[in-house]
């Protein structure tokens, strides 16, 4: 599956080209190293899928399947003044196969709990949840977390941070190398593979912590306000970057984030949530044409209304609930 | 071409030393007390000392049941405290027992150990093993606990199981806790090497320093202090150099200056 995934990529890195200028060339080049990568893992030849299949649009038309259901969850936390804090309570919600989900709500409102939960670090005090129909009871490589706290690991540079999935999933070093530097090149930060993460700058290390996701190919990416500390220059770029990436690997993605605009505009579903309890308020679909290109998209007057419309439910949720 | 900020640094400790045997010099000319020789005199009975093979002997005896006790230590120590800062229940196990013994001076429990196995070199380095355990137990526990959580859950999802984790996660992470436990187990274990031979003479560093003492050789008693010292002082600046160089990684950026220079 992957393999031919893959395939599809490395058959139209051409498109990708014509289209997104610098990212789409690093990211050419990122998907003809996994290729290589795969043949000699699996030991399976790459299958060309047609370019038709390229050319579908991936919105809610094709019938997808369900790859993470998230069944009743709750979750109570003891506080040290030893009273029960309800973080999350009686949680459903079904993420496609494929689908760009958004987490949005107020701070505290158990999205990085939710997130957990899903990647299996934390299991739910009620409810469960299941990835493609199996109870999720730990954590595993099929899910790639992207931590608020970026989590890197200060002892390796941001080649070694980068390479440690690759390496612990059995690719030959030399090949876990190149694929790490043009992923690194891809987040823009070419030049400091060899810099330790007290060396870089709070956006930088984000950055890293999202190539060393990135680069053990997890079906799922389960990201945390992963452009939270971005400027908004590198934080548009990236979010190029990502919707390139996940255009062409159609990985689940399920990012959690404080910004309308950024919600709106990578996915296909945004989840807004209420505090306190957190619960969820709504599902919006975000039913706006694929591939998205941001200075299009801005003008666009269908996508200035979903920004409004959420803006003004955030707003009712705070003249409603207790305002914290 | 060195500055001459970085030449006062190179020159600080020769000088601290001249001007310590400097003041060593006067005090002694001034009290002319029989026990207390002139820096020179002891300074010149330090080749006495290293030139005669039993006394060479002696001295990497000494050294011998230190490298032993000391490496024997940190094998044990590092990872019972990484184990008791990663498990709850490891940690309750061991860690009354820990408190019992950690006010205790070791040297205070040589006689029952010299009492069950005799006055050779397997009490004395157990003396000094269970000097250098405790910090490097307390050190490598805190340094544990203090891991990231996010670290390991990031580990976990690559992949690792927890025992990977805590050999390529929990153990590179508290290094520089863990290499701070051991420098002051070194120190340590000098200190218990020198007391266990007092108490147990028979060999050692030690021997020689507390037989001159009973025979009122004093020079040859401040000689085998300047030896003993200057060991010490060589062997924490190498282990020091080695720890510098093991944890380059997380060396603060900027130096908090704490005088005025
Ligand atoms: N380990 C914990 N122990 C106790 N309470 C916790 C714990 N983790 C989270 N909480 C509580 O659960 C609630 C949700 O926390 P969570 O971190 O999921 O919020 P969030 O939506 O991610 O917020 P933010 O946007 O600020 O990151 C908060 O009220 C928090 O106090
Ligand atoms: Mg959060």
């Amino acid at each position: 599956m992957k393999a031919r995934q893959n395939g599809r990529g490395s058959n139209d890195a051409p498109h990708v080209c014509e289209g997104d200028g610098l990212s789409g060339r690093f990211l050419a080049k990122l998907v003809l190293l996994n290729v290589r990568a795969s043949e000699t893992r699996y030991g399976m030849t790459v299958v060309a899928a047609r370019s038709s299949e390229w050319m579908r649009p991936v919105t809610s038309q094709e019938p997808a399947s369900a790859i993470i259901e998230i069944d009743r969850v709750s979750q109570v936390f003891q506080t040290s003044a030893r009273k029960d804090h309800l973080a999350l309570s009686d949680i459903s919600l079904t993420i496609e196969e494929g689908a760009f989900v958004s987490i949005l709500g107020p701070s505290g409102c158990g999205k990085s709990t939710l997130l957990y939960i899903v990647g299996g670090f934390v299991s739910p005090t009620s409810g469960m949840a299941k990835i493609k129909g199996h109870a999720i009871t730990g954590p595993g490589p099929d899910r790639g977390p992207v931590f608020q706290e970026f989590a890197l690991f200060p002892w390796k540079t941001v080649l070694g941070n980068v390479m440690y999935g690759p390496r612990q999933q059995g690719v030959r070093a030399a090949e876990a190398e190149a694929q790490s530097r043009a992923l690194i090149e891809m987040v823009g930060l070419k030049g400091f593979e060899s810099f330790y993460p007290k060396e870089l700058s709070g956006g930088m290390k984000q950055r890293v912590a999202l190539a060393r996701t990135l680069a053990y190919h997890p079906e799922v990416l389960l990201m945390d306000e992963p452009f939270g500390a971005l400027d908004a220059h590198t934080r548009t770029r990236l979010q190029n970057d990502l919707l390139t990436i996940w255009e062409r690997d159609r990985k689940t993605v399920l990012f959690v984030t404080h910004s309308v605009d950024e919600a709106v505009f990578l996915s296909d579903k945004v989840v807004m949530m209420s505090k306190s309890p957190g619960r969820i308020r709504q599902v919006i679909d975000i039913d706006l044409p694929r591939p998205r290109r941001r200075n299009e998209l801005l003008l666009d007057p269908r996508y200035q209304k979903y920004v409004v419309d959420i803006e003004r439910m955030f707003d009712e949720s705070d003249e409603a609930g207790p305002v914290s | 071409m060195m500055t001459p900020a970085a030449l006062t640094k190179r020159a600080a400790p020769v000088l601290a030393c001249i001007g310590l045997l400097a003041v060593w010099q006067v005090a002694s000319l001034a009290l002319k007390n029989d026990s207390f020789p002139t820096a020179i005199e002891a300074v010149r009975a330090i080749p006495d000392i290293l030139g005669d093979k039993e006394s060479l002997l002696n001295i990497l005896a000494s050294l011998r049941r230190m490298a032993i006790g000391f490496g024997v230590a940190v094998l044990v120590s590092i990872p019972l405290g990484l184990l008791m800062g990663r498990s709850r229940s490891i940690a309750a196990f061991f860690n009354p027992l820990l408190m019992v013994i950690y006010p205790v001076p070791k040297a205070a429990l040589m006689p029952i150990i010299m009492l069950w196995l005799g006055v050779g070199d397997v009490t004395k380095t157990l003396v000094i093993f269970l000097g250098v355990s405790l910090p490097v137990i307390y050190h490598s526990f805190e340094g544990a606990k203090a891991v990231e959580e996010k670290m390991l859950w990031s580990g976990a999802a690559m992949g690792l199981s927890p025992a990977q984790r805590l050999v390529r996660i929990v153990l590179p992470a508290a290094l520089p806790e863990i290499l701070t436990g051991c420098r002051t187990g070194l120190v340590l274990a000098l200190i218990t090497m020198i007391t266990s031979e007092m108490i147990a003479r028979q060999s050692g560093a030690g021997n020689i320093l507390f037989n001159a003492l009973d025979m009122g050789q004093y020079d040859t008693v401040f000689a085998m202090i300047i030896i003993v010292g200057a060991m010490g002082i060589f062997l924490d600046a190498l282990f020091e150099r080695a720890r510098a160089r093991l944890v380059r990684w997380s060396e603060p950026q900027f130096d908090m200056p704490l005088s005025f220079s």
